[in-house]
């Protein structure tokens, strides 16, 4: 209860922060508006010669880019700013006022920057989900809509886990944009479905970095194409990697304060 | 005013590890597979205890650990050796309630956010510190008139100058009313009379609220007007801790005599009297061991013509000066830090 207070705080702010810079809006709104027609053009093209794509219908893969467009939103909104903000903290020293308040650090990094106008691809990402089940509606029952609810929820803490990971390395090695600009260009490919990618791709952006779980699955919870063993697998690393990368935090913010040395 | 200890400090240590590589690339590339690594002394075994409601200046060359200490105070570095308790608790274990009742502030980063006006940083740091809102608007209030925020509550920081940043930055780290204050060099960078503003307040809020303050500064008039005690460290080594007034007495066993003459110089050799520190026309100032002060004024008042003659302590930062000036830099150090590989 006290996080959501908090977190409504630092929405608020970053409300108040963005509305300095309020040409961010348009820009971030003309740049959502054409990463979605470059998806849609995407399937409109690969659906004028073909009904199915590697075993997904159209509505299936629209399904899957109001996925990419919601988890990716919510990346964009408050894990890769926080992220970012992180790693200037521990650069420039000034992590040490996170660390010296009391509450949990953790939580107040991940938090602590929100870009307001990145929630652009949030709305986007809903009409776009709600078309896409409202066609599949059909087949659709509560059980489904329960599942998908479940790995959506999965999908995006698996990509918060990883992503603090990613970050915490910063305690080691200080510069460590970089990582993040390649987690961009990895996500990217979870425009598709990655059954469609060769095998070697397919393992990379499941077991390397975890795109898959936060796109291909949730979608294909609605198009009934889920089995148990990936849902329970979901599932579990998720709250695998929650615990992980907590420890890993906890291991980081020692070296950080040098109990190693 | 040593009734309760607020802080107590016993043999507490820090050593870095710090890595070492010789210029050169084949040294860069040897450097990825071995590492050279050296161990520093940042605080070395010091030792003591700060009373409820003191002001305490911590004073040190640059690199002297003073920072490293607060750190240390202040829940952010594990020592490597020794023991501190701040208000019964060990810093380091980051009891909430701990953090609840401290403050850090550096004067040379800012936790202010830099886009947002002052007063939403303010607004932010309520709700981490899950200040009562009552309790919340009186910090506010109160702070806004001892530092004269009003006008700037409202401006986003990065439109504030130095001095303004800065009382809002002391002001952010004073909402939850923290009962032990670690300054590390507050007044950094800002003018004369922003200085002054900003030692007034941390006057009035230490004779307000009781709050016990460790601060650090470089600058004298700091510690003059705020500090009856110091504690000065040297590389890392406790050197001195005491009354302000002592450390003249400690270091610098010397008086400053200003004599002025009736007829001039006259080309009299007046290093006789002492060593000269400064000559105008018809005024010397002369050093002189503490000591002989009575003799040698004596002297210099029967022998001379003189028409005006001032005996004083020498000013504290020469005396600081002295200090260090003394003591060996680890250049010098005839037995180095021992080097070890890893």
């Amino acid at each position: 209860m006290f996080y959501l207070r908090l977190f409504v705080t630092y929405l608020r702010i970053g409300i108040l922060g963005e509305l300095e810079y309020r040409a961010n809006f348009w820009i971030s709104l003309v740049q959502s508006a054409l990463d979605l027609c470059v998806a849609l053009g995407g399937l409109a093209v690969v659906f004028r010669h073909t009904d199915t794509l590697g075993g997904w219908r159209p509505e299936e893969l629209l399904a899957l880019v109001g996925v990419y467009f919601l988890i990716g939103g919510l990346i964009r909104t408050i894990i890769r700013p926080s992220m970012t903000k992180f790693m200037e903290d521990v650069r420039q020293g000034t992590l040490d006022f996170t660390l010296t308040k009391p509450a949990d650090a953790q939580v107040l990094v991940s938090i602590q920057t929100v870009e307001i106008w990145r929630l652009v691809d949030v709305l986007i990402a809903l009409p776009v989900l709600s078309i896409a089940l409202l066609r599949l509606g059909a087949r659709l029952g509560p059980v489904d809509t329960a599942v998908f609810a479940v790995t959506l929820v999965s999908g995006g803490l698996i990509i918060y886990s990883f992503w603090l990971m990613l970050s915490t390395c910063a305690f080691w090695f200080v510069k460590v944009e970089n990582i993040q600009v390649i987690f961009m260009s990895m996500w990217q490919a979870g425009r598709w479905p990655v059954s469609i990618y060769p095998s070697w791709l397919r393992a990379v952006l499941t077991f390397l970095v975890p795109v898959a779980f936060a796109t291909t699955v949730p979608a294909s919870a609605v198009s009934g194409r889920i089995t148990g063993a990936t849902l329970v697998g979901t599932v579990a690393l998720a709250a695998a990697m929650l615990v992980v990368s907590r420890w890993f935090w906890r291991v980081g913010i020692r070296f950080y304060s040098g109990a190693s040395a | 005013m040593e009734q309760n200890p607020v802080i107590q400090i016993d043999q507490l240590s820090k050593v870095y590890t710090v890595n070492e590589r010789e210029a050169g690339l084949i040294a860069a590339m040897r450097s990825l597979v071995k590492r050279k690594t050296r161990d520093v002394n940042a605080v070395d075994a010091i030792s003591f205890t700060v009373g409820e409601g003191e002001i305490v200046g911590f004073l040190g060359p640059n690199g002297a650990g003073k920072t490293t200490t607060l750190k240390m105070l202040s829940g952010l570095l594990h020592p490597t050796g020794g023991s501190a308790s701040v208000l019964g608790y060990r810093p380091w274990e980051r009891n909430r309630d701990y953090l609840r009742r401290m403050t850090l502030v550096m004067g040379q980063r800012n936790q202010l956010l830099w886009d947002i006006p002052v007063i939403d940083t303010f607004e932010l740091n309520r709700a981490v510190y899950r200040i009562p809102e009552a309790q919340y608007r009186l910090a506010v209030d109160e702070l806004t008139e001892l530092l004269e925020l009003a006008p700037l509550l409202q401006k986003p920081t990065r439109n504030l100058s130095l001095g303004e940043r800065m009382k809002c930055e002391i002001a952010a780290a004073l909402l939850h009313r923290p009962s032990v204050l670690f300054l590390d060099e507050p007044t950094i960078g800002l003018d004369v009379t922003m200085q002054r503003r900003i030692r007034r307040f941390i006057t009035e809020y230490n004779q307000h609220t009781g709050a016990t303050v460790l601060l650090t500064s470089h600058y004298m008039a700091d510690v003059e007007a705020l500090c009856k005690r110091v504690i000065v460290i040297h590389h890392g080594k406790m050197l001195y801790d005491g009354e302000l007034t002592g450390l003249a007495d400690r270091f610098a066993p010397f008086k400053t005599v200003e004599v002025k003459l009736q007829n001039g110089l006259d080309g009299r050799p007046l290093a006789q009297y002492g060593e000269l520190m400064a000559q105008t026309e018809g005024r010397v100032t002369l050093r002189i061991p503490k000591d002989d002060t009575a003799s040698v004024t004596g002297r210099l008042l029967a022998e001379l013509d003189v028409a005006d003659l001032t005996v004083q302590d020498p000013p504290i930062e020469d005396v600081i000066e002295h200090v260090f000036s003394q003591s060996p830099s680890p250049l010098d150090d005839p037995d180095p830090q021992q080097a070890q590989s890893g």
